[in-house]
């Protein structure tokens, strides 16, 4: 089974909800992430949670471009 | 049923269950379409419903608890992700209003009491989709605490 991962995606620098959402792709520093409408950098990654199974837990901290 | 097993098997929930548990759960979800704005559950209402958003995204809003005010979006769930799980544990009222952000969101619902049935009956599953909904509303609340909202 390929990893999954479940990523909380935070928004620094403005008002924004942030999202969670899972991928199948590991999120990287300057990767490009559509949230809704938008598009934001990733500007930081980490494990936010040990991973279980096929499934990986990460933070990902975002910068609109 | 394929498709609905594939959607199980992408959400954190149902991580560790085998074949014949995700087929016993897929045998019980009902597939919900949801216009873009359209509502999935209100705060404070009455709900019987489980959802796992399988496409599309959908936005937590939360009224402040006097009641006035803006409602505040405290995240934006996509692919993979449960909506009304407190409801489903507690029994309580809806914690927050959840909405559509796409038009065409796909979402499958179980219904509480055929799940919890379920749970019930096999109760290996039941550990299983319980410690993950724990481990899920744990992960909710880290992204909570990051984001500050």
């Amino acid at each position: 089974m390929p990893a999954i991962y479940k990523v909380s995606y935070v928004v620094i620098g403005e008002e924004h909800p942030g999202a969670i959402l899972n991928t199948d792709k590991e999120p990287r520093l300057d990767d490009l992430v559509r949230i809704g409408a938008r598009e934001f950098r990733v500007v930081e990654v980490q494990e936010l949670i040990p991973p279980h199974g096929e499934f990986h837990f990460l933070h990902a901290s975002l910068k609109a471009p | 049923m394929d498709d609905v097993l594939s959607v199980l098997r992408q959400a954190a929930l149902f991580e560790g269950l085998s074949q014949q548990e995700l087929q016993a759960i897929a045998a019980l979800c009902q597939v919900r379409t949801f216009r873009s704005g359209e509502i999935i559950t209100t705060q404070g209402e009455h709900g019987d419903e489980l959802y796992v958003v399988s496409q599309g995204f959908v936005e937590v809003t939360l009224m402040n608890s006097a009641g006035g005010g803006e409602p505040r979006t405290v995240v934006q769930l996509g692919p993979g992700q449960i909506v009304g799980e407190m409801s489903l544990v507690d029994r309580g009222p809806r914690s927050a209003t959840v909405r559509s952000l796409t038009d065409g969101a796909l979402l499958h619902a179980l219904k509480r009491d055929a799940f919890l049935q379920l749970c019930q009956t096999d109760t290996h599953l039941g550990y299983l989709v319980m410690r993950n909904m724990a481990a899920d509303l744990s992960f909710k609340l880290r992204h909570r605490m990051l984001t500050g909202r």
